[in-house]
């Protein structure tokens, strides 16, 4: 830390205001506006939201589900490397941990906000209902966050300003790298869990017709492991554009792209066919809910954003090899399958909720309600988000989370890293 | 360090290993949290007579009362649902306290949780406020503390005094059959559903005698005898929930 800062002040003392001082300036504004409206929320409760009794999961529902879908590259890459050999893919599975353990801090920071008594957060780690999914996935946060956590250790252990100051604990941190192929099927089986698990959640719930078909788990593994690894290629492509002292390989960025096109084609399939069963018949609740995705509020976010922009038109680009091959085209196509996949995230949340199907004898009827974030959810996942950017762009500095000529290295500097001598 | 990847033989043995037993668990505590720990002679259930309630919500205010429930918040919606012959019919709406209670399957620390005698209950020292339940009941019974009931309760003392302590901000609530009157009333020997100290505040408070409750395994029961004698009816069967709250049906005169 003492050294960030040093570093820190090195460029204020210059006086000059770079574009990387900018942007963290940016975030860290953003941050402490989000921090304030966070606080706002633990002090004044859930009253401040526009969440309510029909609509009780909203903005930071969406938030935490995003990030965990926006980490799925950790899992996917690291069994790459350690379970199916694909060593070439080391480095970019090094970005992948290191961007899955912020998307999960994001997740429990959302968490932690929307939860009506977060000071009772441990209850679920001592009170456990086996039965229920949430159980599931609480546990599957928290374990896997751990072996992120260790998966990390090696990054922070190899940082150059680390090793120089603590050398003895870099050469431990970096000792966890043999684990690597355990954590990494621990990681696997966590992960494939927790995704799917998540459509579960929703999945299991006979009262919202909309979300209750075994399928949404399905359609939550196939979208993440699409929208996991985008997000780290992306992370990684924007990291070489803007420093010069990153260095990638688009050779493999470019193999986990085309790899990408292809989830997005399976994911489409089963999408398209999960959608169409439901426009047979009519079933209360769930047509209104379809409908609410294809012609009503949410259909903007559903054709465009989800279909359109999220899927075809990134298989469009990833899946040729000419215009895959052009950076600008490629990272276009990678930004737009992670908005794909929050939009995917929020209409999936909000399609249940807003459609009500009543409970009175009779007829079934389905009424619907509204929901728009209040601005302390909209800031305070702003400022989730501006924490989570803030800590990539850091680890990308400090942390040389994205370099593809360390490959192999931090494997090879284990032993003599304790012996070290403390300058670099 | 030259690590080998784990054989595809080892990895998948591993991932069976790990698959099984968490299907194993689930499957051994499946029917676990639907279902009660341990017995009961007692299965409490409420007939509601839709042929008598005049829709005047007398019942709620006694509720609140009792429960000490903000202003806000109804445990027992009292909603107009229809008209036959040209009069309204009128629809109470308590907890249906289910026996497969959606509500008690997820929740992930087990803070609503289903009683032997069929009570669906609320330990609201437990409960993390996630939600969950809430979108999960088909019913619409919980209600969110969105913020502190502080304050006095406007239907104290006009309609009882308040027998349970108020929930605390962040955590949902909802209906127990007034489980509180029910365990005291019985260790003082006395009959829920027919001894008013014994019997659900509502119950006690309707002006016209539509609302019966006492224990559904007890076929002399007047909640059973009520049942054995007219057509009756529950809310959203077909979801399998398996109410405890049954309804007789407003008909048109012959």
């Amino acid at each position: 830390m003492a050294s960030i800062r040093a570093r820190f002040r090195g460029a204020l003392g210059s006086f000059r205001i770079t574009p990387f001082v900018g942007w963290v300036g940016v975030l860290g504004v953003i941050l402490l506006v989000g921090v304030a409206a966070g606080l706002m929320v633990f002090v004044k409760g859930l009253s401040i939201t526009n969440l309510n009794d029909l609509v009780p999961w909203g903005l930071w529902i969406t938030l935490d589900l995003s990030s965990i879908a926006l980490s799925a590259g950790a899992f996917l890459l690291c069994a790459a490397v350690y379970l199916l050999g694909l060593k070439q893919l080391q480095p970019v599975a090094r970005t992948a941990t290191f961007v899955g353990l912020i998307g999960y801090s994001m997740a429990l920071l959302a968490l932690i906000m929307d939860i009506g008594r977060p000071d009772r957060f441990w209850h679920s780690i001592v009170f456990w209902n086996t039965h229920s999914v949430m159980w599931e996935v609480t546990m599957c946060i928290l374990l896997y966050f751990t072996v992120l956590i260790l998966e990390a250790a090696p990054i922070l252990g190899g940082a150059a300003w680390f090793r120089t100051r603590w050398p003895k604990l870099a050469g431990r941190l970096q000792t966890v790298h043999q684990l690597a192929p355990v954590l990494a099927i621990v990681g696997l089986c966590l992960s494939l869990l927790h995704q799917s698990s998540l459509g579960a959640a929703y999945g299991v719930l006979k009262a919202r017709p909309i979300w209750y078909r075994p399928d949404m788990s399905v359609l939550f593994i196939a979208s993440a492991i699409a929208a996991g690894p985008s997000l780290t290629v992306l992370v990684s492509m924007l990291a070489a554009r803007l420093s010069r002292k990153v260095h990638v390989d688009d050779r493999l960025l470019e193999k986990v792209a085309s790899f990408i096109g292809w989830v997005l084609v399976v994911y489409l399939y089963f999408r398209f066919w999960d959608a169409f069963a439901m426009t047979y018949t009519y079933a209360p609740g769930r047509t209104e809910g379809l409908q609410l995705l294809t012609r009503g509020p949410l259909a903007f976010n559903f054709w465009v954003l989800e279909i359109i922009l999220g899927a075809v038109v990134p298989i469009f680009i990833l899946l040729r090899p000419k215009l895959r091959a052009r950076q600008v085209l490629r990272m276009v196509a990678l930004a737009l399958v992670v908005v794909g996949v929050v939009a995917y995230r929020w209409d999936t949340n909000m399609a249940g909720q807003l459609t009500v199907v009543t409970y009175l004898p009779s007829e079934i009827v389905t009424r619907y309600t509204t929901y728009v974030p209040s601005l302390v959810e909209i800031l305070s996942s702003a400022g989730v988000i501006a924490y989570g950017a803030l800590a990539i762009t850091l680890g990308v500095r400090y942390l040389n989370v994205v370099d593809h000529r360390t490959r192999e290295a931090e494997s090879h500097v284990v032993a003599p890293a304790l012996a070290l001598p403390a300058s670099e | 360090m030259t690590e080998e990847t784990i054989g595809r033989r080892g990895f998948l043995k591993a991932a069976a290993a790990g698959a099984l037993a968490i299907a194993g668990l689930k499957v051994v505590r499946a029917a676990r949290a639907s279902e009660p720990e341990g017995s009961s002679p007692n299965s409490w259930g409420m007939v509601i007579d839709q042929r008598l309630c005049t829709g005047c919500g007398q019942c709620t205010l006694a509720c609140r009362a009792h429960n000490d429930v903000n202003p806000d918040i109804s445990w027992n919606r009292v909603i107009a649902a229809g008209e036959v012959d040209g009069k309204t019919v009128y629809l109470p709406r308590p907890c249906m306290h289910c026996e497969k209670p959606p509500c008690a399957e997820v929740c992930p620390v087990g803070a609503t949780y289903h009683r032997p005698d069929g009570i669906i209950m609320m330990d609201y020292d437990k409960c993390i406020g996630c939600r969950y339940c809430e979108v999960a009941c088909p019913y619409g019974a919980r209600a969110f503390n969105w913020e502190a009931f502080t304050g006095p309760n406007p239907a104290v003392p006009e309609w009882g005094h308040p027998e349970v302590a108020r929930r605390p901000r962040g955590v949902p609530e909802k209906c127990s059959f007034c489980y509180q009157r029910i365990d005291r009333g019985l260790g003082l020997g006395l009959r829920p559903g027919i001894d008013p100290e014994a019997s659900p505040a509502c119950v006690v408070a309707c002006p016209v005698g539509a609302r019966l409750f006492g224990n559904l395994n007890d076929p002399d029961s007047n909640v059973s005898l009520a049942l054995a004698g007219s057509p009756h009816y529950r809310l959203r069967e077909d979801l399998g929930t398996g109410p405890r709250v049954y309804y007789l049906p407003a008909r048109k005169e012959a």
